[in-house]
């Protein structure tokens, strides 16, 4: 019989570690890569020879990243492998490792985002099905076509749409692990370099480099040793799903996100007024106002409003993308979802400072990759 | 002048006087109905490639949104280029190039045909030409 992650034993992220997501710079990928780990062995309290396993969510770097990197730790011989799941990849390391400690099979594992930069072999461009436009059409062309359906359909301003960056902008300004780190206007936003449709520079994410780590452990080994059960943060849901062909529907990307987020939902056993923070795949603007309503948050072509509300900011009902997000924290591929746990973590322990969202017991992290692949992560602070 | 070499041949054909044809795909065993052609197997209902034929697609839909370019570094086109989406009356929804640079004058529900359109120069300096969509005038 299929289990779902809730159905398991007890997962618990018990350390989160970053290196600043950042331009690409001369950094090895071996230096982003450890900074992160050893932050996160440091903050569960741990030694690296506690760890069992080890996921590596890298898209950009190549083949066989995880031992070159992971061997200046002290090579203690533990499972390790790479995960590529295009944008997905860190959320997916994530889940790997989540299941790991679930199953049974390691009682504490390592996700550790890692990448940088660089020339991408793609495999969609292999499978020799050409279409009329190419490279004419990148995501930030597919997410302004959207923009442009939505803001039409529903009589939304290109500002509103821009008010995402403000948001998320203001929030990555106290990020210290953010790539950007300056709140913006919007008016710095709308009279940016134009880059497509209605989306302006600050509308689309910086991809630079970055690491980010999450130990994951279950409550043998929290108790044998003795990390500190105040701070572990309880996984509830684990999804990870895949496009379908969703005839007549206005939006493959919205669907898709529904359905992995739905899931997700009756996993834990949660509703969405039930959320106080949301780490979502904002790589564009427009993507949030999709996916809030997508996730429930709100009532079809109601996301502008909300945003507008204050109601996903930091202090309001709840907060989407605290962090700063995709669109201010940065996208560096690989790391982005690992990041996303463990901002979430970091808040649902009280440890966020200034970005902190009041009282926050329940988050979500969400990743979409193209493909196209979403996964969805829910954690929860114990009582 | 050389004689204009078609971008992405595969993909359509040009009928004389009238609209340019897509040429998609047809799935025999649930009926679905796609753009770009292929034939490993239907994405919909997983029918073996037997079950997959060719289907002509006329050249006409309504354009369903739309995005002007202004950062691309690849060939074959300056910017600003304009990019649509449109719903072709039998269904499928394709995306292409359209006509226009810019988006001035479209509105998302326009009626839109293919045509061949001057598509740059290929590598031996021949005129290329490629399928666009363009407004339909006068046909409304």
């Amino acid at each position: 019989m299929k289990k779902t992650l809730r159905q398991m034993r007890p997962v618990y992220v018990v350390g989160i570690g970053l290196h600043k997501y950042q331009r690409l710079s001369e950094t090895p990928y071996v230096t982003l890569g450890l900074t992160a780990v050893r932050e996160a062995i440091a903050d569960a309290g741990i030694e690296w020879r506690n760890v069992d396993s080890a996921y590596t969510g890298t898209a950009l770097i190549g083949m066989a990243a995880s031992r070159p990197m992971l061997r200046h730790l002290g090579a203690t011989g533990i499972a390790m492998a790479q995960v590529e799941n295009a944008s997905a990849s860190g959320s997916t390391a994530f889940r790997q490792a989540c299941l790991d400690v679930a199953s049974g099979i390691s009682d504490v594992s390592l996700a550790i985002g890692v990448d940088k930069p660089g020339p991408v072999a793609s495999a969609p461009a292999k499978t020799n099905i050409r279409d009329l436009v190419g490279r004419r059409i990148v995501p930030f062309t597919h997410f302004a076509l959207l923009a442009n359906e939505y803001m039409n359909r529903y009589g939304v301003t290109a500002e509103q749409v821009a008010a995402v960056a403000v948001k998320n902008n203001r929030n990555g300004a106290n990020n210290p692990y953010a790539q950007r780190q300056k709140a913006v206007t919007l008016a710095e936003v709308m009279d940016g370099p134009p880059i497509s449709g209605s989306l302006t520079r600050l509308q689309c994410c910086p991809v630079g480099e970055g690491a980010a780590a999450v130990i994951v452990a279950s409550d043998d080994a929290i108790d044998k040793l003795k990390i500190n059960r105040s701070r572990a943060i309880q996984t509830i849901a684990s999804v990870s799903r895949s496009e379908r062909v969703y005839r007549g529907a206005k939006n493959h990307d919205a669907e898709l996100t529904r359905e992995t987020v739905a899931q997700a939902y009756e996993e834990a056993a949660i509703a969405p007024k039930d959320l106080d923070l949301i780490e979502l795949h904002d790589a564009f603007t427009i993507e949030e106002l999709l996916y809030v309503e997508a996730m429930g948050l709100c009532g079809e072509g109601e996301g502008a409003k909300m945003i507008a509300s204050g109601a996903v900011d930091i202090g309001g009902k709840c907060a989407i993308s605290a962090s700063g997000g995709l669109l201010a924290m940065g996208h560096p591929i690989g790391p982005t979802g690992a990041g996303q746990v463990a901002e979430i973590a970091r808040q649902l322990r009280g440890e966020a400072g200034v970005r902190q969202q009041p009282n926050a017991r329940i988050g979500m992290a969400h990743m979409v990759g193209v493909g196209a692949v979403c996964v969805v992560h829910i954690l929860q602070k114990r009582s | 002048m050389s004689e204009a070499v078609a971008v992405n041949p595969d993909l359509y054909d040009n009928s004389p006087g009238g609209v340019p044809t897509l040429r998609g795909g047809h799935c025999r065993a649930c009926g679905y109905i796609f753009f770009p052609p292929q034939s490993y197997g239907c994405e919909s209902c997983g029918a073996a490639p037997e079950q997959l034929e060719p289907m002509v697609l006329e050249g006409k839909g309504a354009l369903s949104s739309f995005a002007t370019v202004h950062l691309y570094q690849g060939k074959g086109i300056e910017t600003p280029f304009t990019v649509g989406v449109i719903v072709l009356d039998q269904g499928p929804a394709v995306r292409a190039t359209l006509a226009q640079p810019t988006d001035s004058g479209l509105k998302i529900g326009d009626r839109m045909h293919a045509i061949l359109a001057p598509g740059g120069k290929d590598e031996s300096g021949n005129d290329l030409v490629e399928l666009r969509f363009d407004k339909m005038e006068s046909h409304r």
